[in-house]
């Protein structure tokens, strides 16, 4: 639930934006400079102060700051890109600062800091993502793989183990997706099992003839 | 009967193959009936050539009947091919699978010793995995030519009336030579289309004055053009374009990437733009064509080796909306690219990995089989084996990141991914063709090593070296070989010369293809890689210095071949050294095109970009060095094992291997030669009775001579009685360890 805001920065906020539509810009900057300075964390503080700046640059860092509050601030964003547009006409040079899923932050050549939406879905970088509980069992079965690859007895061992842990693991409340790869895991590792028989006799006979 | 039916089938798949590459390209009618003849036409051929050589008529029988049932299933499905493809691909199936039982039933039941064993059963799997690499790339070829019908393939779209989308053209550059960027800008500003910008996006350039005239540029060009600098960027080229999309006008409906260095046609989108009319088309492409300054060799083979990507596999997987998203001269959907989270920053080929996970989520992709535009290559052979272990890398990449969702049970671990059987088999086996050359490199070994040991007349018994084995790879390798050089010569309409050429300078990369499927297993994040550098200003050393492991295995391979050869010259030797210069000719060739790449300095030169942190050659290479070290040890220890003192009883299931003689024709052997058997094995115990347990008389030793006196009364498990050279005496030697030649009908059974 958003906090609610003081009945002071509320009657700040209000006179800012009856002022902006009357167009009385100097009393609307000083009415939304006070609501910045009141209550900082305010996206609509930060917007209407961009509403009414004297300079493009302070209105830039103000729709920065609106947005990096409020990602969702649609009007905010759409200013803000324009805002940037502006500024990149100007001087098209900006340095990376950091980045989240929603935004980056970014420092233009004249040392602004501006946050720029990023305008589509997050997806966890590959090196990011969670191995899962899954993943010894999947150590197990390349390694049964391996050995069934090299004479097949070292996999008569390590597929059961596999089977054991996926077994295990289906005492764990999993994901739908991770209760089918552990089926896969087991069916897999009874099948290189199955394989390893034929293919480690053969070894075997070799070994004790 | 199985080294029968393998002959059988391969001679059936030979001769399909042959017509096929004679008149397939040429047969433009499909009809059922024609199919089924060709068919039939092959098999009885193949059945006469058997019955009058090594057949037996119910084995030709069966088989016959086996495979016109199984062409029958081919030609019912593969209905928009021609009767030379559906018959060539049934034999082909059906010859590889043949010779993969006959290499199992070779390497399970030969007479080994364990470690000999293991070998041989790693490379079984080898050969496995090879076969059906190969057989991926007959399909492909076969798709292309012997179809009669495209269904998706088009080269121009129909114009959709009042459809003109808003298209943002990102650019991006990274320490780009200005010229270069120029042109491609001013032929941008060409466009036939009312409805574009252009954002030039040049990331983490050092020197300001390298990028500073690039907002002159666009400044000069209009106000559809924008340019922005990003310093200290991550994520490279991908990052680049990411942050591209959100300074993309938010009326664009469309992205389209466009390299720095490529000069586009005024009707790129014009053309290319009612695609997207279609809401369910998410990317299309168009083939990435190349100008090349400098003529010779070296610029056309790596041309047309370009081209061959465009001309044959795209095609083929257009077919089944199978493409990849090859970034420049493709454009994409933006609310597509906003939905799958943009850019893939870490995979280094990110625009085939966002092909991938858009066609999981069931869009469409298009392929326009019509240029519109060219780049410029690498001018030098360094230059283009960088980019090629760049793509390599990606692809592996690609492959680490998605190789779940390309599993057949992909559909039930994640119900979300709309991957058709068919996207999934293109993907698997474009990411698993890059290990071809892993494995042609570890065969080039196994063959080194198998000289080496020849040379000091102890060979390596891996498994025996029957007839058969020799006979039938060649065949495989030759056919797949003429293969390639006909789909060359057909797509790109070039010259035999031209087409061996390019097939070379294909192979000529398989090193740093080698080196990028080994790093890209191993490395965590993007790397490039870094030739090395020569000491001297020389550009002709140079050019022979970037390719010294390319030479130095080529010559190793050369050179052990033609001892082997020379120390023991006999047919087996001499199929090795053969074997062995085909291999090295294959990494010799990349100091041959190297110094071809030298022919005149180029107007211009493109940059390769260097993405990630550099991975050293030499370095790269430490780890094909440990893998020859410790195969030489295993080889070492596979020497001290003894091979088994008796004949073990598992080894009568071993398939019988077929002479030569008997091969080609059974009539003449008999009128003719005289009953010999020549030792297969490293060395073979001759018995005083036709059976594994009796005493041992003496051994005899590979390549030996042994004039066949008679034989047992057993066929499936055939014993020579025969002669000891320089002795009076005689004894049994079992059929498995020697192949024979001769007229063995009228030699008697001795009981």
């Amino acid at each position: 639930m958003p906090e609610k805001l003081p009945v002071e920065v509320s009657q700040l906020l209000e006179d800012a934006e009856q002022s902006i539509q009357q167009d009385k810009r100097e009393i609307a900057y000083q009415s939304s400079l006070k609501a910045t300075s009141l209550a900082p964390h305010e996206p609509l503080a930060w917007y209407l102060r961009s509403q009414s700046a004297p300079s493009s640059e302070e209105q830039l860092i103000c729709l920065s700051r609106a947005y990096s509050l409020d990602p969702d601030f649609q009007d905010a964003k759409k200013e803000l890109r324009a805002a940037v547009q502006g500024l990149l006409k100007q001087e098209p040079f900006l340095a990376y600062v950091y980045e989240t899923e929603v935004l980056y932050q970014v420092r233009s050549n004249l040392g602004f800091l501006i946050n720029i939406p990023k305008n589509r879905v997050f997806e966890k970088p590959y090196l990011q993502k969670d191995p899962g509980p899954l993943q010894p069992a999947y150590g197990w079965l390349y390694l049964s793989l391996l050995a069934l690859m090299l004479g097949g007895v070292g996999a008569l061992v390590l597929a059961p183990i596999t089977a054991f842990q996926a077994l295990r693991l289906q005492s764990l409340s999993l994901s739908r997706s991770d209760q089918v790869r552990v089926w896969i895991l087991l069916i897999i590792s009874v099948i290189t099992w199955l394989a390893a028989i034929p293919i480690s006799l053969l070894l075997l006979i070799r070994i004790f003839t | 009967m199985l080294t029968r039916l393998l002959y059988l089938s391969a001679i059936w798949f030979a001769l399909s193959l042959l017509v096929t590459l004679a008149v397939g390209s040429r047969l433009r009618r499909g009809d059922f009936t024609l199919s089924m003849i060709w068919l039939a036409a092959i098999i009885f051929i193949g059945d006469i050539f058997a019955l009058f050589t090594f057949g037996k008529f119910l084995e030709i029988f069966g088989l016959s009947w086996l495979a016109f049932a199984f062409g029958l299933f081919w030609i019912i499905r593969l209905h928009n091919w021609n009767a030379a493809g559906q018959v060539t691909w049934t034999m082909t199936l059906l010859t590889t699978g043949l010779f993969i039982i006959y290499t199992f039933m070779l390497t399970a039941f030969s007479p080994l010793n364990p470690i000999s064993f293991i070998f041989a059963l790693i490379f079984f799997f080898l050969e496995v995995i090879t076969l059906l690499l190969a057989l991926a790339h007959m399909h492909e070829s076969l798709d292309v030519i012997c179809r009669l019908q495209w269904q998706r393939l088009l080269y121009i779209l129909d114009p959709v009336p009042d459809y003109e989308p808003m298209v943002s053209l990102h650019v991006p550059a990274y320490n780009e030579p200005v010229e270069i960027v120029e042109r491609t800008l001013d032929s941008l500003a060409r466009l036939n289309y009312p409805n574009y910008e252009v954002l030039v996006m040049d990331n983490n350039t050092p020197l300001e004055e390298t990028w500073r005239p690039l907002e002159e540029m666009c400044r000069r060009l209009g106000p559809r053009f924008h340019c922005l600098h990003l310093d200290k960027w991550p994520g490279y080229k991908s990052g680049a374009l990411n942050f591209a999309v959100t300074q993309t006008d938010p009326r664009a409906e469309i992205i389209g990437i466009i390299d720095a260095d490529y000069e586009v046609d005024p009707d790129f989108l014009k053309e290319l733009a009612p695609a997207f009319a279609n809401s369910q088309v998410a990317f299309v492409q168009t083939p990435q064509d190349y100008s090349y300054t400098k003529k010779g060799i070296f610029s056309e083979s790596t041309y047309r080796g370009y081209k061959y990507f465009f001309e044959v596999s795209m095609p083929s997987r257009n077919e089944r909306n199978a493409i990849i998203f090859a970034g420049t001269m493709g454009l994409i959907r933006k609310s597509v690219l906003e939905e799958i989270g943009g850019w893939d920053e870490w995979c280094i080929t990110e625009d085939a990995e966002a092909s991938l996970r858009i066609l999981k989520r069931g869009y469409q992709s298009l392929y326009i089989h019509r240029s519109f535009g060219s780049g410029l290559m690498p001018f030098d052979f360094e230059g283009l084996k960088k980019q090629r272990f760049r793509w390599c890398f990606g692809g592996i990449q690609l492959l680490k990141k998605h190789w779940e969702a390309l599993m057949p049970w992909a559909h039930w671990v994640d119900p979300a991914n709309k991957l058709t059987l068919a996207q999934r088999y293109y993907y698997l086996v474009g990411g698993l063709g890059w290990f071809s050359d892993v494995f042609n490199l570890l065969f080039a070994l196994f063959l080194v090593l198998g000289a080496i040991f020849s040379v000091f007349s102890s060979p390596i018994q891996i498994r025996p070296l029957t007839n058969t084995i020799l006979i039938i790879p060649a065949v495989f390798l030759l056919l797949h070989i003429l293969r390639f050089l006909w789909v060359l010569r057909n797509r790109l309409k070039i010259s035999l010369g031209m087409a061996i050429a390019t097939m070379y300078n294909f192979f000529s990369l398989g090193w740093a293809v080698t080196l990028a499927c080994i790093q890209g297993l191993i490395q965590q994040e993007g790397v490039f890689l870094r030739t090395p550098k020569s000491k001297t200003a020389s550009r002709v050393w140079h050019a022979i210095h970037v390719t010294q492991w390319e030479t130095t295995i080529g010559l190793i391979c050369m050179l052990a071949g033609l001892l082997a050869f020379t120390t023991n010259p006999d047919g087996r030797t001499f199929s090795l050294c053969a074997l062995l210069f085909w291999q090295g000719s294959l990494y010799v060739a990349a100091p041959v095109f190297s110094l071809l790449s030298l022919g005149g300095e180029a107007a211009i030169t493109p940059r390769i970009t260097d993405q990630g942190k550099p991975v050293l050659e030499q370095r790269a290479a430490r780890w094909v060095v440990v893998i020859s070290m410790l195969l030489i040890a295993a080889f070492s220890l596979l020497k001290i094992l003894p091979s088994p003192a008796e004949l073990p009883e598992y080894a009568r299931f071993l398939p019988i291997d077929i002479s030569i003689q008997q091969l080609l024709n059974q009539s003449e052997s008999q009128s003719t030669d005289l009953p010999t058997a020549t030792i297969t094995v490293t060395s073979a115990n001759c018995r005083s009775k036709p059976r594994g347990g009796a005493e041992k008389v003496t051994v005899f030793y590979n390549g030996q001579q042994l004039e066949i006196l008679g034989k047992n009364a057993d066929l499936n498990n055939p014993w020579w009685y025969v002669k000891i050279p320089d002795s009076s005496e005689n004894c049994w030697l079992w059929g498995m360890t020697a192949t024979t030649t001769g007229n063995l009908e009228e030699i008697p059974i001795i009981e």
